[in-house]
């Protein structure tokens, strides 16, 4: 009987220590982001979200998504808002800021789970990867150009443009070429 | 206890490829609930009722594992009911991993009941020919599960005789389950040889070596075999029309409804209560027929 009560003190304590570094939040809690208002002296970017290419692969869309509900009409996610950049903010922390405050869903990759030491946005809007054909996902440009790496690793500068588009072939469509 | 395993064995083998494939290459709720009621009433119809509340509890353990499991990895859906971890927990990730276990569990039953109509002489039988050393592997490996576990009885009730592992803690048990489990481990590989061995010294495999089997091919089996046709050919009439399409992401698909769809849920259901219906009216047959006397 000792021996079962030791293990069963153990087992307690695991879960204990497992639940203790787990946060638990509610629907309102999670969407009640702060976000800075737009001063005279602040730094600022300008973010959006956009779909369009979709609307022209409308037939490889999966038929779950085929609705005015996920896919807006015009594909605009979230047209470009101005946003305050923080220090130290890199582009996901933008994201990240913008879709919580919009309430936009987004499901996305740690840094941590992955090879490239950087978050992976896996879905915006219940729009993931592969939905739209196997090239499909989520990129993203700053100033216009695709850069080479992650989002969480890239850190904006004031008066940056960063557009989060949806590319169904593998960036071609976006203009987001991978050079040989 | 063999009213539907009294069936050829090539038909018992296409209705039971039917089964299996039509639950997993579906997510649709109603033919996962048909599926499960079939493989747990089959498995009532064969096993004692004891043997049948044992696996129930078990299985509906399992159930709920699954079914909370899947939330905490898949944070897809559009409805959160509370954000773990900055991830949201919604409800359509909790009802696919729901309607996936049902799936699992259904398919549990179903090969549980697999090694009862299925024996390995039926297999050897229909494939011994074709591919002698494949149906041979085959039939150790889906009779392994059952062998393994009247071993691991054997061994264990020879340990309680010594005086092993007798006490009343369960972490005793567990450990001594765990000394029992490396026994049977070699006892395995020892056996899977001996069998193996056995079989090529009795010239298993041999050209121009015949074997005895008591099946034929009645007028019953032809019927059963044309109704299973006719059965594939109306699922096939349904995937035409999309009845079995059904989605969890983003939003729970609504289930399809109308004649046509009702129709065919009802033609499912009839199919996957078909052998649990045939061995209850084989009993009650036989009770008549003993009352006669």
């Amino acid at each position: 009987m000792k021996k079962d009560l030791l293990v069963l003190g153990f087992v307690i304590l695991i879960v204990a220590v497992l639940l203790s570094g787990t946060k638990f939040q509610s629907v309102e809690d999670y969407y009640q982001t702060h976000i800075d208002d737009i001063k005279e002296d602040s730094e600022t970017v300008t973010l959006s979200i956009r779909c369009d290419t979709v609307l022209e692969h409308w037939e490889q869309l999966s038929p779950q998504l085929q609705s005015d509900k996920y896919i807006p009409e015009d594909g605009v996610i979230l047209p470009p808002t101005e946003y305050v950049l923080r220090p130290k903010d890199t582009v996901f922390d933008i994201l990240n800021r913008a879709v919580r405050h919009s309430k936009i869903q987004m499901e996305f990759q740690g840094a941590d789970d992955n090879v490239y030491n950087s978050v992976y946005i896996k879905g915006i809007h219940h729009l993931y990867e592969y939905s739209c054909g196997p090239l499909s996902g989520w990129m993203y440009k700053v100033n216009g150009e695709f850069p080479d790496y992650g989002c969480s690793r890239y850190k904006p500068e004031d008066k940056d443009v960063i557009e989060f588009v949806y590319t169904c072939d593998l960036g071609r469509d976006v203009g987001g070429e991978f050079e040989q | 206890m063999d009213h539907f395993s009294s069936y050829h064995p090539s038909v018992l083998l296409v209705y039971y490829v039917i089964v299996l494939l039509l639950t997993m290459f579906t997510v649709h709720p109603v033919l996962l609930v048909c599926s499960l009621l079939g493989g747990i009433l089959f498995f009532a119809a064969t096993n004692p009722l004891k043997a049948l509340g044992k696996n129930l509890i078990f299985y509906l353990f399992l159930f709920f594992l699954l079914a909370l499991t899947n939330p905490i990895f898949n944070h897809r859906g559009e409805t959160p009911l509370f954000f773990m971890n900055d991830n949201p927990v919604t409800l359509e990730a909790i009802l696919y991993g729901a309607g996936v276990s049902v799936m699992l569990i259904g398919i549990m039953f179903w090969c549980k009941c697999y090694n009862q109509v299925m024996t390995s002489d039926k297999f050897v039988y229909l494939f011994g020919k074709a591919i002698p050393k494949l149906s041979l592997v085959l039939s150790m490996a889906l009779r392994f599960i059952p062998v393994f576990k009247s071993q691991m009885k054997k061994i264990s009730q020879v340990q309680k005789t010594m005086g092993l592992y007798t006490s009343d803690s369960l972490t005793d048990r567990v450990i001594g389950s765990i000394r029992t489990l490396s026994a049977l481990l070699t006892w395995c590989l020892e056996n899977s040889i001996e069998t193996a061995d056995s079989m090529k010294a009795r010239g298993y495999g041999l050209k121009g070596r015949t074997n005895f089997s008591i099946f034929c091919f009645r007028m019953d089996d032809g019927i059963l075999l044309a109704a299973l046709g006719a059965f594939l050919c109306m699922s096939g009439v349904g995937y035409q029309q999309n009845v079995f399409e059904f989605y969890y992401y983003p939003s729970v698909s609504p289930i399809p409804t109308g004649a046509g769809a009702y129709l065919q849920y009802s033609i499912i259901l009839v199919m996957m209560l078909f052998p649990s219906i045939l061995e209850i009216k084989g009993r009650i047959q036989w009770k008549l027929l003993r009352a006669k006397i």
